[in-house]
């Protein structure tokens, strides 16, 4: 049991190592993850502050709908947390098919190692390579707007669970794309979906009910909402309490799905032989 | 006598240009029809992006009237203002990528080097691909205006054929750039991401989604040296009425002039790289 518990733990720590030296060894996508959290938040900002107006005039409404007149904090919690899970869906979600367009993945899955463990160790790589431009995005929007993010235990704790949520939402779409064997189109839908629903730039209030039903329904939502409320509008735990155990449970039933639909797609092309096709 | 042979060969040589631009023009239609899933999706993906810039403009609007922006802008319209950008800045997307990254789409592909042995111009290869690109974009546009009208309010009030008029010399100073950046990828090779970053930042800058007065000094004598910035400016005063960085005629006159600045320079900087490229053998590699 120990002995399976060790081989695992190994597997898991190679992949992560290996997609580490693979990560590192393209000097532009580094450069390109580094830059679009920045970049990308600070023009939308210069958006927002032409609807506020040079007196202000827009600001009132937007205070009205959203408890604070902090666009520029506002707008960035958004958009730092939609890039994230980009980049998450580009890379843990696009791992396989990388590595079935690279030649690697048949003759990886036909070793003895444990494929869920390669598949997590590669994620891990994955996800603290996508959570460094997150916290250097915020440090932009500090030193440049003046927006104080309140770092409390909690704010990490949310943190922490949109991880897990997002990473089990990459892993179900990971195997999905395995059999789709399309991932551009694949991505710039569901990064799309999270794009028009989650409200990254405004208040869900100014949604109409349809899709502010459909916003709950994704966790995206309550990671921004709960990340707004809680390091910008400085709300107690008692204030998000039920968003937050939304949340959880949507990162607890996400991961199991995750690796659920791995299994099923690990068993699938094993069946059908397609592990190789691309 | 002289004269008409003259004539001749450069009416001969012209006929070549255009069945070159023809043929390619035509190949590039085949491949982008072929894949039907990527042409809805580029229909898609721009309502998708629309889309929160429409519910951001609801954020800071009464009635359905972005008052704060008609300070800066002059226009309570702010979606038929994003609207017009995106409209245009598709354009320069289309320069970047259409055109500049397609060399390298076409090296990884391994048709870059068989193709250009041929005795035919590199740079109406090039062109060619420009042409079709430009015309698939218009009609992507125009499909992501007519989606984006029906799903959203867009209000154009302004003459429409004074627009596009307008539009056409900062359309021809894209292709100039494409030519520039097609060259350049030539030689730099994994330019995706310089290519993606650049593109963007060009696009915002020229006040795809705010007026550019809106921006910090440094930034905003980014965007006036921008010759887009001015077509984006005229367009929507032409089309919305918005307030003007300088009056249209000068600006018309700015895209004019950088209309033949940025197809010499285009052509300069694609020639150089060519043949340096042509010299190294680096043709076939990537």
């Amino acid at each position: 049991m120990s002995r399976t518990i060790r081989c695992t733990a190994r597997v898991f720590l190679a992949a992560a190592r290996r997609d580490f030296l693979i990560t590192t060894r393209y000097a532009d996508f580094v450069v390109g993850m580094l830059v679009w959290p920045i970049l990308m938040p600070s023009l939308t900002v210069f958006a927002a502050k032409a609807l506020a107006g040079p007196d202000g005039a827009g600001l009132s409404a937007f205070a009205e709908r959203t408890g604070t007149t902090d666009y520029v904090g506002f707008v960035f919690a958004g958009m730092v947390l939609w890039m994230w899970l980009n980049m998450v869906l580009w890379s843990v979600g696009g791992e396989l098919r990388a590595e079935q367009r690279r030649g690697t993945l048949e003759s990886n899955w036909m070793t003895p190692a444990p494929r869920l463990a390669m598949l997590l160790g590669s994620g891990l790589n994955q996800m603290i390579v996508s959570v460094m431009p997150v916290f250097a995005s915020l440090a932009v929007c500090s030193a440049a707007w003046g927006v104080r993010f309140a770092a409390t235990p909690l704010v990490c704790l949310v943190f922490l669970v949109s991880t897990i949520a997002m990473f089990g939402m990459a892993l179900a779409f990971a195997s999905l794309v395995l059999f789709l064997k399309e991932l551009n189109a694949a991505v710039f839908f569901l990064r799309g979906v999270f794009m028009v629903f989650c409200g990254l730039t405004s208040p869900l209030a100014v949604l109409p009910p349809w899709m502010r039903a459909v916003s709950r329904a994704l966790p995206l939502t309550y990671s921004i909402d709960l990340v707004r409320r809680l390091s910008l509008a400085g709300a107690s735990y008692a204030d998000v309490s039920r968003d937050f155990w939304v949340l959880t449970a949507f990162a607890a039933g996400l991961m199991a799905a995750g690796c659920l639909a791995f299994l099923v797609v690990d068993r699938a092309v094993r069946r059908n032989g397609t592990l190789g096709q691309y | 006598m002289v004269n008409r042979f003259g004539a001749d060969r450069f009416g001969g040589w012209l006929r070549r240009q255009f069945r070159v631009i023809g043929a390619i023009a035509r190949k590039d239609l085949l491949i982008f029809l072929r894949y039907p899933a990527n042409a809805l999706m580029s229909v898609v993906e721009p309502i998708m992006w629309l889309a929160p810039a429409y519910f951001m403009g609801q954020g800071f609007s009464v009635d359905g009237r972005a008052i704060g922006f008609e300070g800066f802008a002059g226009t309570s319209d702010y979606f038929s203002f994003v609207m017009i950008g995106m409209f245009m800045s598709s354009y320069i997307s289309t320069a970047f990528w259409g055109t500049g990254f397609s060399v390298q789409e076409d090296m990884t592909l391994g048709v870059l080097e068989p193709n250009w042995v041929t005795p035919a111009s590199r740079v109406s290869l090039v062109i060619g691909r420009s042409v079709i690109m430009f015309l698939l974009t218009t009609l992507n546009s125009i499909g992501v205006l007519v989606v984006g009208a029906a799903l959203f309010h867009v209000n154009l009030t302004g003459n429409v054929l004074a627009a596009v008029i307008t539009m056409l010399p900062m359309l021809i100073a894209l292709t100039g750039l494409g030519l520039g950046i097609a060259g350049m990828v030539l030689s730099v090779r994994r330019a995706g991401t310089a290519i993606d970053i650049s593109n963007w930042v060009v696009t915002q800058l020229s006040g795809t989604t705010f007026p550019v007065s809106v921006l910090p000094r440094p930034l905003l004598a980014v965007a006036l040296a921008l010759p887009t910035t001015y077509g984006f400016d005229a367009v929507r005063s032409i089309l919305l009425g918005t307030k003007t960085m300088l009056p249209v005629k000068v600006e018309i006159g700015i895209m004019l002039a950088s209309t033949v600045g940025m197809c010499a320079a285009g052509y300069a900087v694609f020639k150089v790289f060519e043949r340096r490229c042509r010299r190294q053998g680096l043709l076939g590699t990537h």
